[in-house]
């Protein structure tokens, strides 16, 4: 009898044991949780409007937080400005008492480099996770003088006829820079169509009021289903999984300059208490390793960058990022 | 028929018991939402996005798009009870709307808006189902030089609508095309009179704009005049529109439901443009203008059912293209992704389940918002009983969470401030307001197509006369010009 | 008399303005700069304003005085006591001191009504968007 006892409280012990027992993502972070946090929801801020793509990322990751942690997270756009009036607002007057996430784009950093002017820098920002990569994509219609031609014929074509092939660009942003790289290292000369964003620039692409236009994956995802668009290269590191016939940028001009990544990553402002910015960062990196949440992202046609994801120093590496992008804004004349 | 079997389908998608509780929830939703100043669908559609989360695609899209075409039922409510519009397309409702309630007649304005909504609403669903994937063809087509037409028409229409001093009008175009100026300039990114402000940065926010020109100058001039039994109609005079006013409206109803679906396709377009344009246009063509802006029914009947086809109007590009027209279908395009699907050319092809069930659900949400808001029309009326003294705080506090509700930017309730202020000393002065706000509304995306135009076209101006759309359009404004002018020299011995 | 000065003001306005404009920049070489539409405009208001200054007045507009003065001005306090108080005290506690104000400076209502008004309209309010909508209404130092 005390055998069986002694077996029985073994069996037990073994089985409540780390080995044994399966963790609980939801269980580790409720011990994270502070003592009377949160007692109110939680803002996930989006400085674009919603519907976009930066919007359905971050809503998507509310989600997936709100059932990893119970807390009450409500997504608010703060809208205007191309982003600024977001950036401004968390970077300046959120209140650093861990109610204020932002879910925001390395496009942060043009803002806080270029039009700030003194009043915040993107180090004012605290980030806490990283959420995804999407990399810029040029797409060429299927219709059209240009079909079938490759990214370096068509390159090849602006230098012969220098001011007629039409590229949609958003103005001020990396839609416009690298095509600054692009004709400064090839002599090509484009004609720019200026629009509020990427999307605008492929709807034109199909109405045949552009030649080329640049978006992200999740832009064209349909017209490429359709047959209606042709993707040409891609400006990042590797190809992408998805479309593994898309030559990368720097494979077409042996270069490896053409690196132009929006990186989306959540933030808080500086000065929030370190055990809730914990929390919070815990919960945010808890949801992006939830299986479903990666599904999700995958289908937007995202990326997720090794380097950032295994991140030792998340902060560290991002401004690694921005100090390239700075570079490029001293070497071009953008910045003194 | 294919449209048929598709339709078919819908309703075999669309007639279960969640499904159309969604549906009726939704138009519940948006009627209320359309009653509440300044709160439009956009702010209800982001709230509520969420919620769509657990939520089958369809159901979750039949809620949202019953949401957007519900809002416009409802606000032409405090338009015609208030002289406040309910949101921003409700504007015009508030000129004849009014007028009409305070000749007694709220009952009548009320069931011309609901009647007139629900025959475009109806049309305008008719249209999609049989003619989507075409016109979708052709939308795409629109490129800046024929959006630059389309917004001269519309500024040109404006001069239509001005009453009063033509001068002054003109004066109040010029000063919207300028508030539009504010921010970035879209073309080069530059700032623009923001004068190192953040805020002014994102430019200045539309619904701020139209809720304190309307609703707070409003506000403003009652309480000025007010005494302590002030009602705001003495008298109801019968509750239901009279044969007289069916003969006025039902040519402005058909007309608005053409004109406004027109309107819904094109970016830029939607609701607001259409509704404004209907009142141009009905003012132009009646037989004695001077009624408008005094209670004339045509003035409700036409924008009412204007801005509700713009709704059908402007679903067709995102729903069988992917292209959003306005940013409360920008949204429902979100709302897709979310949910994992795609929309694009493929959709209707590869989701027949969910186009055809939005569509069916339109048929019956039209249904429900008409048997809604009909009886709601006894209801609504009785609030003109509520002595103004009471119910003018409640509504001051409803325009501040409405303006607030864009961006949650507390800014803009000092910019609803500074034009309530603006539009009283203005209307005390005899200056029309609607020329302000149109201005506004359409001279960024004239500006920005003519530039872009430009740019893209490698003969400059020559393009805007190559694209025969284009041409035609501008043909037509110029013509309409002239003709405005005669109009005005001859029935005025002047420019006024 | 309001109206001249109105019209002075849309002249020396819409001037200012063109001049702003102009030093964005007229024309470019891809067409029209930042500066022309706004230059356009402004020139437009200048120039109604001086056309409505050279054209013989018409009646004077009456302008609120004594009761009705006191109420347009009580109506524009209660809205700046919003739009000021709203980052720091959070929406209710502004609204409910708002809605007093409103209802007693404006309105005359006694005291019991005006609180009880207040409390009633800016509890529905609170409830209606922030519980019902969900949206986020800015919170006072004490949390709501």
């Amino acid at each position: 009898m005390k055998w069986a006892g002694i077996a029985y409280a073994l069996v037990i012990a073994l089985l409540s044991t780390p080995a044994g027992a399966q963790s609980d993502p939801k269980a580790e972070l409720a011990k994270l949780k502070p003592k009377d946090f949160p007692t109110q929801p939680i803002e996930f801020t989006v400085v674009y409007p919603a519907g976009g793509g930066m919007d359905v990322s971050a809503r998507l990751l509310a989600k997936t937080v709100e059932n990893l942690s119970g807390d009450r997270i409500i997504v608010n756009n703060r809208t205007g400005g191309a982003g600024m009036v977001g950036h401004s607002y968390l970077a300046t007057q959120a209140k650093p008492d861990g109610y204020t996430v932002g879910v925001i784009a390395s496009l942060l950093w043009g803002d806080a480099m270029l039009r700030a002017q003194g009043r915040w820098a993107y180090t004012d920002l605290e980030p806490i996770a990283y959420v995804n990569s999407d990399a810029l994509i040029w797409v060429g219609s299927t219709e059209g003088p240009y079909k079938g031609m490759s990214i370096k014929d068509i390159v090849n074509a602006a230098k012969e006829k220098p001011n007629t092939i039409r590229v949609a660009i958003v103005p001020g942003s990396m839609w416009e820079y690298i095509l600054d790289q692009i004709e400064a290292n090839s002599g090509a000369k484009f004609l720019r169509v200026p629009f509020q964003g990427g999307g605008a620039g492929i709807t034109a692409l199909i109405g045949g009021n552009v030649d080329i236009a640049q978006g992200f994956f999740s832009e064209f995802r349909g017209y490429l289903e359709g047959g209606k668009v042709a993707p040409l290269a891609v400006a990042s590191g590797s190809r992408m999984d998805f479309l593994k016939d898309m030559p990368t940028f720097n494979e077409a001009f042996g270069s490896n300059e053409y690196l132009w990544q929006l990186v989306r990553y959540a933030v808080v402002p500086k000065g929030t208490p370190a055990d809730r910015k914990a929390y919070l960062a815990a919960a945010v990196q808890a949801a992006m390793k939830d299986p479903e949440l990666i599904a999700e992202y995958r289908k937007q046609g995202v990326f997720f960058d090794p380097k950032l994801q295994n991140s030792k120093d998340l902060a560290a590496d991002l401004n690694a990022y921005a100090d390239v992008e700075r570079q490029f804004y001293v070497k071009t004349g953008r910045l003194k | 028929m294919e449209a048929v079997n598709g339709l078919l389908t819908g309703f075999g998608v669309i007639l279960t018991p969640s499904n159309l509780y969604l549906c009726f929830l939704g138009s519940l939703i948006g009627t209320l939402v359309g009653v509440l100043p300044g709160v439009g669908p956009l702010a209800a559609l982001a709230l509520l996005l969420p919620v769509t989360f657990t939520l089958s695609p369809v159901g979750g899209l039949v809620m949202l798009s019953s949401i957007f075409y519900g809002a416009m039922y409802g606000g032409s409510t405090t338009s015609i009870l208030l002289n406040i519009p309910g949101e921003a397309a409700s504007v015009v409702t508030c000129f004849d709307g009014h007028q009409m309630a305070r000749q007694g007649r709220a009952g009548p304005a009320l069931g011309i808006a609901a009647i007139g909504s629900f025959i475009a609403g109806t049309l305008g669903v008719i249209i999609m189902t049989f003619f989507a994937p075409a016109i979708a063809a052709v939308a795409i087509r629109f490129g800046p030089p024929e959006n630059f037409a389309l917004m001269v028409l519309g500024l040109v229409c404006t001069l239509f609508m001005i009453s009063g001093s033509t001068i002054k009008g003109v004066l109040m175009m010029a000063l919207g095309c300028l508030t539009a100026a504010v921010g970035l300039d879209v073309v080069n990114g530059r700032e623009r009179y923001t004068f190192g402000s953040v805020d002014l940065s994102g430019g200045i926010e539309l619904l701020a704009v139209v809720i304190g020109l309307f609703g707070i100058a409003e506000i403003l001039s009652n309480v000025e005049t007010m005494a302590k039994t002030t009602l705001l109609a003495d008298r109801i005079r019968g509750l239901w529109p009279t044969l007289a006013d069916w003969r006025a409206s039902w040519r402005p109803i058909l007309r608005g439901s053409g004109l406004g679906f027109l309107l819904g396709l094109v970016p830029g377009g939607g609701p607001v443009t259409a509704a404004f344009m209907s009142y141009a246009l009905e003012k132009r063509i009646a037989a004695q203008p001077e009624r408008f802006g005094k209670g004339a029914i045509e003035g409700v009947a036409g924008p009412e059912s204007a801005n509700n086809s713009a709704v059908a109007g402007s679903l067709i590009p995102v729903l069988s293209l992917g292209i959003p027209s306005n940013p409360v279908t920008a949204l429902l395009l979100g709302a897709l992704i979310i949910q994992g699907i795609q929309p694009g050319p493929l959709f209707i092809a590869q989701r027949p389940d969910l186009f055809w069930g939005i569509v069916a659900s339109m048929y019956i949400g039209n249904v429900f918002l008409l048997l809604l808001n009909l009886p709601l029309v006894g209801l609504w009326v009785q609030f003109l009983r509520i002595p103004y003294r009471v119910m003018f705080p409640v509504v001051l506090l409803l325009c501040v969470v409405g303006t607030y509700s864009a961006n949650k930017n507390v800014f803009d309730l000092w910019v609803m401030l500074g034009f309530g202020v603006g539009g009283y000393v203005l209307r005390k002065l005899e200056y029309d307001l609607a020329p302000f706000v149109i201005a506004f509304v359409l001279a960024p995306l004239l500006e920005q197509s003519l530039r872009q135009s430009l740019v893209m076209s490698p003969d400059g101006a020559m393009i805007l006369i190559k694209r025969p759309v284009a041409a035609v359009l501008l043909a037509a404004s110029a013509v309409l010009t002239y003709l405005m002018f005669r109009r005005r020299t001859k029935n005025e011995g002047g420019l006024s | 008399m309001f109206e001249r000065t109105l019209n002075v003001f849309w002249i020396v306005f819409g001037a200012a303005s063109a001049v702003y404009a102009w030093s964005l920049g007229m024309v470019g070489p891809a067409g029209p700069e930042s500066g022309l539409f706004p230059f356009i405009a402004s020139v437009i208001v200048s120039g109604a304003g001086i056309i409505l200054l050279l054209r013989p007045s018409s009646a004077a507009p009456d302008f609120p005085r004594g009761g009705g003065l006191w109420r347009v001005l009580g109506v524009i306090a209660g809205l700046v006591v919003m739009a000021a108080g709203m980052p720091y005290l959070g929406f209710s506690v502004t609204s409910f001191i708002t809605m007093i104000i409103l209802l007693r400076a404006v309105d005359q209502s006694s005291w019991l009504t005006a609180v009880s008004l207040a409390f009633i309209s800016t509890a529905s309010v609170f409830w209606l968007f922030g519980q019902m909508l969900g949206m986020a209404l800015p919170r006072g130092p004490w949390g709501w």
